[in-house]
């Protein structure tokens, strides 16, 4: 068994990369190690400016492996006495053995002459020689760069190599930079040159140079560190999985530090002082035993300590400066109120064809009021327009210029400030929610339908140039604002014709493309994926889904709770037997190809089961026109599978297709009245029994 | 530290690492990044090593000169060296050092930050460094200028002079920093914003502008005809800085954005193509004599 140890020590590689190349360099080698059939178990670290490979089990020598070699076919090998020709003693010379040693083979062109050969398996250091440099040229980066003369291509410029097996190095160049045992310490706290010998060398002498290896190790440190500095000043770190992820990879030793900002600052809105802290400056909030923010603050520090205070007050210095900075922006921005700011957002471009963003606002506004009256929210619809209207002006504030993972949220607070009322400003401030699957909601209805009508816009839109995902492209996030959409009318409860609205979303754009009819028609299914997804996550079946996606769904909340029924009815024991009659119902008449149910003739019944379904049939109806007008799926479906016997009978008894075409047409009429009926709910066919 | 001890020193020690001193162009530009001693100096074989300070105007950051830390016009301290050398950020370390920062007593980090200028169709690759916590420079190295690749690639180190003396002095204000003994920034510079800014806010005509811009654009494609590389490339940064001013104006819409960073784009990427031309026809004289172009050496860097 042997040790084995890689280091490539960069300039400072980027934090959001760090794992992926980890993971891609232990894959890369070990794969190509095993195509020359070299097994080990490895393991990767990293910190800001190295990627480290090593394993502890790598065989000396690859295995020795058999060759063969197929030389001319027997044929040619051999004369008519089947004595070897000049040709088979030319091949057998030049594998290296005597003409004796051929044997023949069998291949789907012929026989051949061929020679199994014993290769002597190499030295793993020779291989690893040969592969580390080609997998690690190959691996890809979000970004690459060339530098120096241009030569190379890879995610930073690389300064030095070690690679050792068993402690000899193991000899190759990789962007001109010679292999050997050499790396060097902290950029700042020991740069020296450290000479290693081993694994267990390499990482003790690393740690001695302020070089923590383990990325693991270094989170864990910094997490302890915030919870014993926080502590002491009665606070408690915000818990910022993420943050403390990316703090990680952005030094080579954990380092915190504690400052403070001025306590003065605490009184400008919190979500500001957050994201300037967590965003900008990637420092760690805290909050106090009551849960308020407190002034305290831990910075990362790529050192041991902070032995001037430099660090401490440095931090606190800038984190004070953008303090000062948002404050300004707040007295500043706070001038000029959202209302005389929209004309200004026809400066700022919402898609090249689509226009400007004010006349996005300018449309979005008008489709919010008349969603607002659609949704049955008319005395909302004045505030809904407000809303609207104000959702956008934030964009050109300088705060959110400043702060753009703000937007909305600045938007709703300076609304508040400018005196818009209560369901305005949260409208506002929500809008731009839900951003993805596991996201809330807008609060209330206010927001929720301006958040619809914005991405009801923004959807019909693109819809209406065509600019429709495909595949995993998706540049504009249009199904992220299709599962917008779906959310708040499942989740909010709205009811909502949705190729109406699609429609007048379309029709609100003046750019040429797909008419309203086409955009619906394109834009309605993209939507209905949305909540197939959503129906999935909610743990309902497959066939459940499908039973009601595949009948007339403009309203989607509606079509929801039809998918409840059908999963809470179909444990009924009568619910089994009618829908297999119902595939049956749903074959007779596509074989006949009956698409609407005629005139029912009852003088034209004469068999008993067939008068008793119609009866039962006529009788049930009525209350199931009155029961799915109330929505009242589950009860509806009861009585429909109450029918179900019925139906069975009527099958074992009746002969649906006689030669006489009045009595066949009169049964298929009845057959195709039920589906019509009881399709309304689901397509019971499509369930599974 | 002052402000023009801070220039100074840099000065000397970027002279004393082989840096020509240039000094900063006179044609208003965006960022030092346009100054002809860096966009057309990146472009071809020939290596080139240089530093200056450039007054950068940026009319839509203006404030009146009330902003602690916004200006129209702010000082920037460029260094750029062509083939960036294998011990850049040793280099880099050391300035920290000749500005009296001893990084051991610090935090200095460098975090990822790219770099993309669409109008000069420019873009690197690099990081922010920050010292505690304060980014106080910005670090690239070149990929792309004038829409070609470049190879050999330069390396740029743009500090912000401001905002350095400002953390360097922990000065809250930008206007309160010493720029000489006894003098502050603000007595030099203030009224300067407040009038830069009305102007740029309040007072340009707009007319004016769009027919400057026109009229610039046209005469740097004559120059570009006429094989004036310089001077067309000079023109191209009039149309640039007549655009930023429209901009802060608020008299460009969005849908014409778009079109007329285009036009600018166009105009510096005909001016770096004609300049890569123009150096070859010169022989590339800045490339050592005995040898063929691919292996020049990078010129020694003496030491301090």
């Amino acid at each position: 068994m042997s040790e084995f140890l890689l280091e490539i020590l960069a300039e400072e590689i980027p934090a959001g990369v760090l794992s992926q190349a980890r993971s891609d360099l232990l894959r890369g080698l070990a794969d190509a190690l095993a195509a020359e059939r070299i097994e080990g178990t490895f393991f990767a670290h990293s910190t800001s400016r190295r990627l480290v490979l090593f394993s502890r089990d790598l065989p000396e020598v690859q295995e020795d492996h058999e060759v063969e070699s197929v030389g001319p076919s027997v044929r040619v090998a051999f004369d008519a006495d089947g004595r070897p020709t000049r040709a088979a003693e030319g091949f057998a010379r030049g594998q290296g053995v005597a003409v004796e040693a051929l044997r023949v083979v069998a291949t789907p062109k012929g026989e051949y002459v061929s020679v199994r050969k014993i290769v002597e398996g190499r030295f793993t250091s020779e291989i690893l020689a040969e592969v580390i440099p080609t997998v690690v040229s190959r691996m890809s980066f979000p970004r690459m760069m060339r530098w120096g003369d241009g030569r190379n291509t890879w995610i930073r410029p690389v300064h030095s190599v070690i690679c050792l097996l068993d402690g000899l190095v193991v000899p190759f160049s990789l962007f001109g930079v010679e292999s050997g045992r050499t790396t060097f310490g902290h950029r700042t706290l020991a740069p020296g040159r450290i000479v290693v010998v081993g694994v267990d060398d390499y990482v003790a002498r690393l740690r001695a140079s302020f070089v923590e290896p383990d990325a693991g190790v270094r989170r864990r440190t910094l997490a302890e560190k915030a919870e014993a500095l926080a502590a002491e000043v009665g606070c408690s770190a915000v818990e910022d999985s993420d943050l403390l992820d990316t703090l990680a990879h952005l030094v080579e030793w954990p380092g915190l530090v504690r400052g403070s900002f001025e306590a003065a600052y605490l009184d400008l809105p919190e979500e500001i002082l957050v994201t300037a802290m967590r965003e900008h400056q990637k420092v760690l909030p805290t909050r106090d035993a009551t849960g308020a923010l407190a002034a305290h603050f831990f910075a990362v520090a790529d050192h041991t300590g902070d032995p001037k205070g430099h660090i401490a007050r440095g931090n606190e210095w800038v984190l004070n400066a953008r303090f000062a900075d948002a404050r300004f922006f707040w007295d500043d921005d706070g001038k000029l109120p959202l209302e005389e700011r929209v004309p200004r957002l026809a400066r700022l471009s919402f898609q090249e064809k689509l226009g400007d963003t004010l006349r996005k606002v300018e449309r979005v506004e008008a489709l919010a009021d008349r969603l607002a009256r659609d949704l049955g929210l008319a005395d909302a619809a004045p505030r809904v327009a407000r809303a609207a209207r104000l959702a956008r002006a934030d964009l050109v504030t300088d705060m959110v210029r400043e702060f753009p993972d703000l937007q909305g949220i600045v938007g709703g607070l300076y609304a508040r400030r400018d005196g818009e009322s209560e369901s305005v400003w949260q409208a506002i401030y929500d809008h731009y929610l839900p951003a993805g699957a596991d996201d809330s909601l807008p609060r209330a209805d206010v927001g929720r339908v301006v958040a619809l009508a914005d991405r009801l816009d923004t959807l019909a839109g693109f819809f209406a140039l065509g600019l429709v995902p495909t595949g995993s492209r998706d540049p504009y996030a249009l199904r992220r604002a299709a599962l917008a959409v779906v959310r708040i009318l499942l989740e909010g409860n709205l009811r909502l014709d949705l190729p109406a609205a699609i429609r007048a979303a379309r029709g609100l754009h003046d750019v040429a493309g797909a008419t309203p009819e086409e955009t619906a028609a394109s834009l309605h299914p993209f939507l209905l994926e949305r909540v197939r997804f959503v129906l999935e996550r909610r743990g309902f079946r497959h066939d459940e889904i499908e039973s009601v996606l595949t009948t007339d769904c403009p309203d989607v909340t509606d079509a929801v709770e039809r998918v409840a029924a059908v999963a809470a009815v179909r444990k009924l024991p009568d619910f089994a037997p009618l829908a297999i009659a119902f595939k049956r119902v749903q074959n007779i008449l596509t074989q006949a190809g009956v698409t609407t149910a005629g005139e029912l003739d009852p003088a034209l019944m004469s068999d008993d089961s067939e008068r008793q379904l119609a009866g039962d049939f006529f009788q049930a109806r009525g209350i199931l026109d009155e029961l799915v007008g109330a929505r009242r799926y589950e009860e509806a479906l009861s009585v429909m599978a109450s029918l179900g016997p019925c139906l069975d009978r009527f099958f074992t008894d009746v002969m649906v297709l006689v030669d006489d075409e009045a009595v066949r047409r009169n049964r298929l009429s009845l057959l195709a009245a039920m589906r019509d009926q009881f399709f309304r709910v689901a397509r019971l066919s499509e369930i599974q029994a | 530290m002052d402000f023009q001890t801070l220039i100074l020193k840099l000065s000397e020690y970027w002279a004393s690492r082989g840096c020509l001193i240039e000094q900063p162009y006179d044609t208003e530009v965006g960022a030092g990044t346009m100054h002809p001693a860096t966009f057309l100096r990146v472009l071809g074989p020939e290596p080139w090593r240089c530093a200056y300070v450039q007054p950068s105007r940026r009319p839509a950051d203006g404030r009146y000169g009330e902003n602690p830390f916004r200006l129209v016009k702010h000082y920037q301290f460029q260094v750029v060296i062509k083939p960036s050398p294998d011990d850049i950020q040793d280099l880099y370390v050391d300035s920290l050092r000749a500005i009296g920062i001893e990084p051991a007593d610090h935090d200095l980090r460098f975090e990822e930050d790219n770099w993309e200028s669409p109008t000069l169709g420019a873009w690197g690759v690099g990081w922010q460094v920050l010292l505690d916590g304060m980014e106080i420079t910005q670090f690239t190295y070149f990929q792309q200028a004038g829409g070609i690749d470049l190879a050999p690639c330069t390396a740029e180190i743009t500090y912000g002079l401001e905002r350095l003396t400002m953390f360097l002095t922990r000065t809250r204000n930008v206007m309160d920093i010493e720029w000489a003994p006894g003098v502050k920034y603000g007595e030099v510079r203030r009224q300067d914003e407040y009038e830069v800014s009305k102007y740029g806010f309040e007072t340009a005509d707009t007319d004016l502008l769009r027919l400057l811009f026109e009229k610039f654009e046209a005469e740097s494609r004559r120059c570009l005809e006429a094989g004036l590389v310089v001077p067309a490339y000079e023109t191209a940064l009039k149309c640039s800085h007549t655009f930023n001013l429209l901009d802060a104006r608020g008299a460009v819409s969005a849908t014409e954005r778009v079109g007329v960073i285009k036009r600018v784009r166009d105009l510096a990427v005909g001016c770096a193509k004609a300049w890569v031309a123009s150096r070859e026809a010169l022989g590339h004289p800045l490339l050592p004599r005995e040898l063929p172009a691919s292996e020049a050496p990078m010129p020694e860097a003496e030491e301090a």
